[in-house]
């Protein structure tokens, strides 16, 4: 290879460098722009007293500790909040797994019941939410209505202390047909022959779904805890529209304070740099649970990476 | 994670786009030349028309009025997008809170001077006392003035009242007679409560229980709403509280929690015999009329008459160009406007005294005496109580409320704790100065 050549692809080189850097350009800018320094802005406020009206006033790290230790707000919060989780997290995973096993089968209009599964989750959230909320009314909701005419005990739901939380997750699971169109895709890849050769061997269904299914669904088993979790912690539209965080702070989730408090009520001042805190609390919080999900995840989850 | 990354800043950029944005502000005082008065208020399509109506005749060859259109539902929204941006219109609707706040921040234009030496009537003894007290600052400033007096009293159905052979409320009534109705007409006719209160059990309820403490000569919950030095549970509020305790426990009043939002279409179809309420849903009574025979009546009393009252009104940004010309039109509201609009939708009585006048014969016309009676009654008290604490920091005695005094009314933690509540939220106007 002549030197010339050797040069000339070394410029063509040098252009493709630049080529590739004005492509990804936009999305480094955008990255920027929506994500780092809004980070490092946030953080910034978190440190400070701030109502988005006058200049923030640094007060190192005195919202967190009045968010630790004054605010009788912030630890009922975090337990609704981990109440959520708990209670919708493995409810979702089992009932879309359940869901997508039974739209796995072969039987004639599995495509419709797919559909009328799936379809919650294109319908708009705020709508849906509302309407269960008309359901739920403990005076004059249908759900109530039909209980009362079978004869079974009725509920306050969304105005019981103990019964608020279980209903707002119950709504929640109205949208389960997302989990469910996953964990479907996932059981159509798994290889039909091992579940053949399940078969032959004699093995009964519970083993055929605990020795073949979940093994060979537990990647995507671990990506829907690690999705289902995070979107749990950052539950907003339900407790909002249901109850607003009542009765008392049962369904006051952590997503639902910091919106209190940084777009309050008309008449009250904003507390942005305190909901700022908030929200890294948040974020810590999310980080830390994501992290340990993973941790562990090589305990339960499937891996066919064993070498050659 | 990817995702959680970005949620995370997403909202926290959300929060700072709030922030970001930037206007230009301007000195205050008055400019030569016509100059333009903005407005925006928080009022249905229907009464905006009748308020842009109603400006349409003010004459002045150098000011323009116009209305701005704004949904009324995200008021609140559009007031806070518009405060951050420095955008405020000349003159907005507000609630003595937003008045007192933004005034400590320095936002609002002081009209102390202007009111106080008004022209002819337009003057601040032509205003209800209390109101115009309510809308001084600690320092004796007025960031706004009052425009609309908010009464309180009890809804009542008349039928179901006469069908559970139970007296209908009227002025003197006693707390006493009131829990004993309500005991009687819970769980009959579809109603599963005798009393719907969720001013006694929301978080303005401590300050609604201050009526009980007043009116049996006993201390009100708070000093004073906008500038508290302290809170207080006398023997007289204790006392009222066990009694509602009680009412809850035993079912006859709504508890802690429960969901008020449609309580007024409860009221209307008969599934809500008794509700605490302001004088502003006759209004909506006029236009929905319910299929039940109703009436309003003053709060209960212990001894003497006792009420709760705010009022609403109109506020001006600090940096509007044209001070002498907005106060023109803010006159010409509180003067006229009200005069025109009133009529239709009879919803409150206006704080300047000679328009009150078109109001209550709106509602006499409306054949709603006990409107007109009780609302005058309320007017007239001598002992009132505020609604709610004003102060910046008013949003943590909420929650103080939500965590110590509500599981009180719901019977989860005994009345004995009352005085730790009250602790905590003198240490909290103790902190806040």
């Amino acid at each position: 290879m002549s030197r010339a050549s050797r040069g000339g692809m070394s410029r063509n080189a040098g252009s493709d460098i630049k080529a590739a850097y004005l492509f990804i350009a936009p999305a480094i800018i955008g990255f920027t722009v929506f994500v780092v320094y809004p980070l490092v802005r946030s953080f910034y406020l978190a440190l400070t007293k701030y109502n988005g009206l006058t200049d923030p006033i640094f007060v190192g790290l005195g919202n967190f500790r009045r968010l630790f230790t004054v605010d009788p707000a912030f630890w009922p919060s975090l337990r609704a909040t981990g109440y959520l989780v708990v209670l919708y997290v493995p409810l979702s995973l089992i009932l879309g797994l359940a869901l997508a096993m039974f739209c796995n089968q072969r039987f004639a209009g599995v495509r419709v019941v797919r559909t009328l599964a799936y379809l919650p989750v294109v319908l708009p959230a705020i709508a849906t939410i509302t309407l269960w909320k008309f359901i739920l009314d403990p005076q004059v909701g249908l759900l109530n209505a039909v209980l009362d005419r079978l004869g079974l005990p009725t509920s306050l739901w969304l105005q019981s202390p103990s019964m608020s939380m279980p209903a707002v997750v119950l709504v929640m699971l109205w949208g389960v047909g997302g989990t469910m169109i996953i964990f479907l895709a996932a059981l159509q890849a798994v290889p039909n022959e091992l579940y053949e050769a399940a078969r032959v061997d004699g093995a009964g269904s519970w083993s055929v779904f605990f020795r073949i299914t979940m093994p060979m669904i537990s990647p995507i088993m671990l990506l829907q805890v690690i999705l289902q979790t995070t979107a749990a912690l950052q539950t907003f539209n339900q407790p909002k529209i249901l109850t607003n965080g009542a009765p008392g702070f049962s369904t006051n989730v952590l997503m639902l304070s910091i919106y209190k408090n940084g777009f309050p009520n008309l008449g009250q001042i904003p507390q942005l740099g305190y909901a700022s805190a908030q929200v890294w609390v948040l974020f810590v919080l999310i980080i830390a649970v994501i992290a340990l999900t993973a941790k562990f995840s090589s305990l339960w989850t499937y891996s066919d990476n064993t070498p050659d | 994670m990817k995702r959680t990354f970005l949620v995370t800043t997403l909202a926290c950029a959300g929060l700072l786009t709030a922030t970001a944005c930037s206007g230009s502000d301007s000195g205050g005082g008055s400019s030569d030349g016509p100059v333009t008065v903005t407005v925006m208020t928080w009022e249905s399509a229907q009464t905006n028309a009748a308020i842009n109506k109603a400006l349409a005749d003010f004459k002045d060859d150098n000011i323009t009025v116009q209305l701005l259109d704004t949904p009324a539902g995200n008021f609140g929204d559009k007031l806070a997008s518009l405060t951050q941006a420095k955008k405020l219109p000349d003159l907005f609707w507000c609630g003595n809170d937003t008045e007192q706040q933004y005034t400590s921040q320095g936002l609002l234009v002081d009209w102390t001077d202007k009111i106080k030496d008004g022209d002819g009537d337009f003057k601040a003894d032509k205003f209800v006392p209390s109101a115009m007290e309510n809308w001084k600052t600690a320092d004796g400033q007025m960031g706004g003035l009052p425009s609309l007096m908010n009464t309180y009293g009890v809804w009542y159905n008349a039928d179901a009242f006469t069908a559970a052979g139970v007296p209908v409320p009227k002025a003197g009534w006693t707390w006493d007679e009131m829990y004993a109705a309500a005991a009687k007409l819970a769980g009959k006719n579809g109603a599963k409560y005798g009393l719907v209160a969720d001013q006694l059990t929301s978080l303005d309820g401590p300050f609604t229980m201050s009526m009980y403490s007043v009116s049996a000569g006993g201390a009100p919950f708070t000093d004073n709403v906008n500038h508290p030095t302290k809170a207080e549970a006398d023997a007289k509020f204790t006392e009222g509280v066990q009694k509602l305790v009680d009412a809850i426990k035993s079912g006859s009043v709504s508890p802690p929690g429960y969901d008020a939002a449609n309580v007024q279409s409860l009221f209307s179809a008969g599934k809500v015999p008794m509700m605490f309420g302001g004088q502003w849903l006759a209004a909506g009574f006029q236009t929905d009329k319910p299929k039940v025979k109703y009436g309003f009546a003053p709060f209960p009393q212990v001894d003497i008459p006792a009420t709760l009252y705010d009022s609403v009104g109109i506020c001006t940004p600090q940096y509007t160009k044209n001070q002498d010309a907005t106060f023109k039109v803010l006159e010409y509201i509180n003067t006229k406007v009200w005069d025109a609009v009133l009529p239709a939708s009879p919803v409150a009585p206006p704080a300047y005294t000679p328009a009150q006048t078109s109001y209550f014969d709106a509602l006499t016309k409306a054949q709603q005496p006990t409107v007109v009676d009780t609302v005058k009654a309320d007017l007239a008290a001598e002992k009132t109580v505020g609604v709610r604490f004003t102060t910046q920091w008013a949003q943590q005695v909420g929650d103080l409320t939500t965590a110590n005094y509500q599981p009180i009314l719901s019977g989860k933690k005994p009345v004995s704790e009352l005085p730790a509540y009250i602790d905590k939220i003198n240490g909290l106007i103790k902190s806040a100065g």
